[in-house]
C-alpha cells in the first residue's frame, strides 16, 4: 500500500511537472457551439504542430477581470483572446508582447492579407500587438413576410426611409393602444447608437483626442435615434419583454432589426421559421457602420513566446481562420479567407463584407469608464426622458477625465 | 484528574488559538490593512509604477458624482429594508410561535428565501419585475394598470430590489426571532394574562422588550449586510439603469475589477467600512442590547 501511495505522488507531481511546460491559452465562451469551433481549430492545430504542447483553459465568466488579476498577478495565459473595445487600456498599459520580429521572421504569415479595416486594429505607436481573429459588424435584419405584407420591396436605403417603413410597419391589431408589432427595436447602449453617429459624421472622441458627444452631429444622430422610440414606431427589449432584440425579432414582434452575425445561428436554431433577409445598414450622410474584433495577443511576461507565436499564427493564419470562420459564427479578417470561404458570393455573409469595407472599428480611445458613463447617459435619455443636449453635455465633462495619455 | 497550574493552561490556550488566529491574520487582517494602504496609491495593478499619491483618491471620490450616488443609494436602501425587515421577522416569528396548524410548514416556507443562492433568487426576481412578469400580471388582475419595466425604471428599480432583499432575508431573522421568543419564561405571559393583558399587549410589554438583545443582533447584521449589498445589484440591474441603483460595493468593484483603479476603488471601500462602523458604533451607544 505504502508503495502505491510513493507512486501516486510521483505521478501527481510528474504530471504537474509538465503541466507547467505546456503553453496555455485561454479564450471567452459565449456558447456551447462557440467551445466546439475552438476545440476543433485546436485539434487541427495539433495535426499541423505536434509539437507544441499546449493546455486549453476556458474562462467561462468575468473575462476582463480574470484575465486583469491574471496578468497583475504574474499568471497570465501564454495566448488569449482580447476584446478590441478594452484594448486601447490594454495597449497603454505595456502589457503584451510586441509581435513585429516574430511576423517579419514568419513569411507564412503575410500581414497584408488582412482586410485593411482590421490590419492595423491592434497596432499600437506603429508596432503589432495583436491580430483579429475574426469580426462581426452592424447589418439590418428585416423580416421577409412582414415586408411583403406591408408592400414594401426592398429595405431601407436611409434615414428617411428607415423611419418611414418602421411607421408603416407598426401594427396594432387587436386595436389595444398598444402595437403587437414594432416596425423597428433599438437597444439603449451606446453600439447601437453608434452607427448613427457615425453616418451623420461624428464619433465619441477624435483622432486629435477631442470629446465630441456634444457636438451638433452627435447630437442630431442622438435626436434621430431617440425620436424612433419615443415616436412609437420602435420598441426595445425590456419593453417586448426580452432579453435582447434577437429575440424580439424572432418572436416576430418587429420587423427589422440592428445585429451582427451572431443572430444567424440563434435564428437557426430558435426559430427556423423566420424568412428573414439581411442588408447593408441605411444610410445617413455617409454610409457606416460599426465592426467589432477580438485578437490574439501574446502578454509580455510569457515564457513561452515561440510556442505562442506558433498557435497565434496558426490561429490567425489562413488555415486556421479558415477553420474558425467556415461555421459562419463570425467573419474572416483575411481577404484570402473570405474568398476561398465563398462569402463574397453568399447572399448573406457578402453583405458583412461589403460593410467590412466603410465600418469603423468599435475601439474607444478612452479608459474603461466611459462605457458605463456612456450607457448610463444612454439610460437617462430612453428612461427618464432627459433632454439629450443637457445629458450630452454632462457626458462631455465626465469623459474629460477618461482620456488615455 | 490533576488540575494543570494556571500558566500552563494559558499556553495552551494561546496555542489552540495562535493557528484560527493565524489563518485569520493571513485571510483577514492583512487584507484589511494592505486595502487601507492601496488607498493611498494610483494603484494599477497592470503597471508596475504604483505612485504615492496621499489623500487623492479621497478627494477624487467626493468629487465623482457616482460615488456620492452610490453613497445615497446605499443610505436609502438601508433605511428602506432594515426597519421593514426587523419588523416582518418579528411579526412573523410571533406568528409560528403561536401553536398553529402546519406550523412545521411555514417556518420551513419562510425560511427557504435564506437558504437560496442570493443569485437564483434575484434570476427568479428578474422575471418577476420584467414588463409582461408576474408582478405586472398581478397588479393587473387586482385593477391596478400597471405597464412597467420595474428593474429598467430609474425610480422603481431601488424599491424593487428593497423587497427582494426584505423577501429573501426576513426568514433568517425570523429563526434568531424564535430563539429569542422561546427563552422568555411562559410565567410572564401567564401574569399578564391574569392581570387582564390582551394579546397585543402581550406582544409590545412582554415580547418586544424580552427580545431586545436579538434585535439589536438583528439590526446590526442587517445593517452590515445592506450596506454591502452587492450580488442582487450585480446581478439584476448592473447599478442602471443612469447609475439609480449603483451601491457602494458595487462602486468599489467596478473601479477595483473593470476599470484597473485598485487605489480608488480601496478609498471607496475604507470610506464604506467606516461608514458602517459609525453607524455600528451609534447603535452600541444609543440603542444598547440590554436596557432592561
Amino acid at each position: 500500500m505504502k508503495t502505491f501511495y510513493v507512486i501516486l505522488l510521483f505521478i501527481v507531481f510528474f504530471s504537474c511537472k509538465s503541466e507547467e511546460d505546456k503553453l496555455r491559452f485561454s479564450s471567452w465562451q459565449s456558447s456551447p457551439t462557440e467551445e466546439k469551433i475552438v476545440r476543433n481549430s485546436l485539434d487541427s492545430f495539433s495535426k499541423e504542430h505536434p509539437e507544441v504542447a499546449y493546455n486549453y483553459q476556458p474562462i467561462p465568466g468575468n473575462y476582463p477581470e480574470k484575465i486583469q488579476l491574471m496578468l497583475g498577478t504574474g499568471k497570465a495565459p501564454d495566448l488569449f483572446w482580447l476584446k478590441g473595445d478594452t484594448s486601447p487600456a490594454y495597449l497603454s498599459f505595456d502589457v503584451l508582447q510586441s509581435l513585429d520580429s516574430l511576423v517579419n521572421a514568419d513569411p507564412e504569415f503575410d500581414p497584408d492579407d488582412f482586410l485593411p479595416a482590421f490590419k492595423d486594429a491592434f497596432k499600437y505607436k506603429g508596432k503589432y500587438y495583436g491580430f483579429g481573429k475574426d469580426f462581426n459588424a452592424y447589418v439590418l435584419f428585416y423580416n421577409k413576410q412582414m415586408f411583403a405584407k406591408a408592400g414594401l420591396t426592398a429595405p431601407p436605403k436611409n434615414w428617411k426611409e428607415l423611419q418611414a417603413y418602421s411607421k408603416l410597419l407598426t401594427k396594432d391589431r387587436n386595436q389595444d393602444g398598444k402595437p403587437d408589432q414594432y416596425g423597428f427595436i433599438v437597444e439603449p447602449s451606446i453600439d447601437m447608437l453608434l452607427p448613427f453617429v457615425f453616418q451623420n459624421g461624428s464619433d465619441l472622441i477624435s483622432d486629435d483626442n477631442d470629446i465630441l458627444v456634444n457636438s451638433t452631429a452627435f447630437v442630431e444622430a442622438v435626436e434621430f435615434f431617440l425620436s424612433l422610440y419615443n415616436s412609437g414606431v420602435a420598441t426595445i427589449p425590456s419593453d417586448a419583454g426580452a432579453g435582447w432584440n434577437g429575440d424580439v425579432f424572432g418572436r416576430k414582434q418587429v420587423a427589422m432589426v440592428i445585429s451582427g452575425a451572431w443572430m444567424i445561428p440563434y435564428l437557426k436554431e430558435s426559430y427556423p421559421d423566420l424568412e428573414y433577409g439581411v442588408s447593408e445598414l441605411p444610410e445617413g450622410k455617409h454610409k457606416a457602420t460599426l465592426a467589432f474584433t477580438n485578437a490574439y495577443v501574446i502578454p509580455k511576461q510569457t515564457k513561452r513566446l515561440e510556442a505562442a507565436w506558433k498557435m497565434l499564427s496558426y490561429m490567425a493564419g489562413k488555415d486556421g481562420m479558415r477553420i474558425w470562420t467556415s461555421s459562419g459564427i463570425a467573419l474572416p479578417t483575411r481577404k484570402s479567407v473570405a474568398i476561398e470561404n465563398g462569402f463574397y458570393n453568399d447572399s448573406i455573409f457578402k453583405v458583412f463584407m461589403k460593410s467590412a469595407e466603410y465600418a469603423k472599428l468599435y475601439k474607444v480611445n478612452m479608459q474603461e469608464r466611459w462605457f458605463d458613463e456612456t450607457n448610463a447617459a444612454m439610460q437617462a435619455m430612453f428612461y427618464k426622458k432627459a433632454n439629450p443636449q443637457d445629458v450630452l453635455d454632462g457626458l462631455a465633462k465626465r469623459l474629460e477625465n477618461y482620456k488615455l495619455k | 484528574m490533576t488540575i494543570k497550574p494556571k500558566n500552563e493552561q494559558k499556553i495552551w490556550a494561546y496555542t489552540f488559538l495562535a493557528f484560527p488566529l493565524l489563518l485569520l491574520s493571513i485571510f483577514v487582517f492583512f487584507p484589511i490593512a494592505f486595502a487601507f494602504i492601496v488607498s493611498f496609491f494610483d494603484w494599477n495593478l497592470l503597471i508596475p509604477d504604483k505612485p504615492f499619491v496621499g489623500l487623492g483618491n479621497y478627494i477624487e471620490l467626493f468629487k465623482d458624482p457616482v460615488f456620492v450616488k452610490a453613497i445615497k443609494n446605499t443610505v436609502i436602501y438601508t433605511l428602506g429594508v432594515v426597519p421593514v425587515q426587523t419588523f416582518l421577522s418579528l411579526f412573523l416569528a410571533f406568528i409560528m410561535n403561536q401553536k398553529l396548524r402546519g406550523r412545521a410548514f411555514f417556518r420551513t416556507a419562510f425560511y427557504i428565501p435564506a437558504i437560496t443562492s442570493s443569485v437564483v433568487t434575484s434570476i427568479i426576481f428578474v422575471w418577476i419585475y420584467s414588463k409582461p412578469g408576474l408582478l405586472n400580471y398581478l397588479l393587473s388582475s387586482a385593477g391596478v394598470d400597471s405597464n412597467i419595466d420595474w428593474l429598467t425604471n430609474p425610480s422603481t428599480v431601488l424599491p424593487a430590489i428593497m423587497m427582494l432583499n426584505v423577501w429573501t432575508t426576513s426568514g433568517y431573522f425570523m429563526v434568531s426571532f424564535l430563539a429569542g421568543l422561546q427563552n422568555i419564561p411562559a410565567s410572564l405571559y401567564e401574569a399578564a394574562r391574569i392581570d387582564g393583558a390582551s394579546q397585543w399587549k402581550q406582544f409590545w410589554k412582554i415580547m418586544v422588550p424580552m427580545v431586545r438583545p436579538v434585535t439589536y443582533f438583528v439590526v446590526v447584521m442587517s445593517l452590515i449586510g445592506c450596506f454591502q449589498v452587492f450580488d442582487q445589484i450585480f446581478v439584476m440591474s448592473s447599478g442602471g439603469p443612469d447609475n439609480a441603483s449603483t451601491t457602494m460595493s458595487y462602486f468599489v468593484y467596478q473601479n477595483s475589477f473593470k476599470y484597473f483603479r485598485f487605489g480608488f476603488g480601496a478609498a471607496s471601500a475604507v470610506v464604506l467600512a467606516l461608514l458602517i462602523f459609525t453607524v455600528t458604533a451609534v447603535q452600541k451607544k444609543y440603542f444598547p442590547p440590554e436596557a432592561y
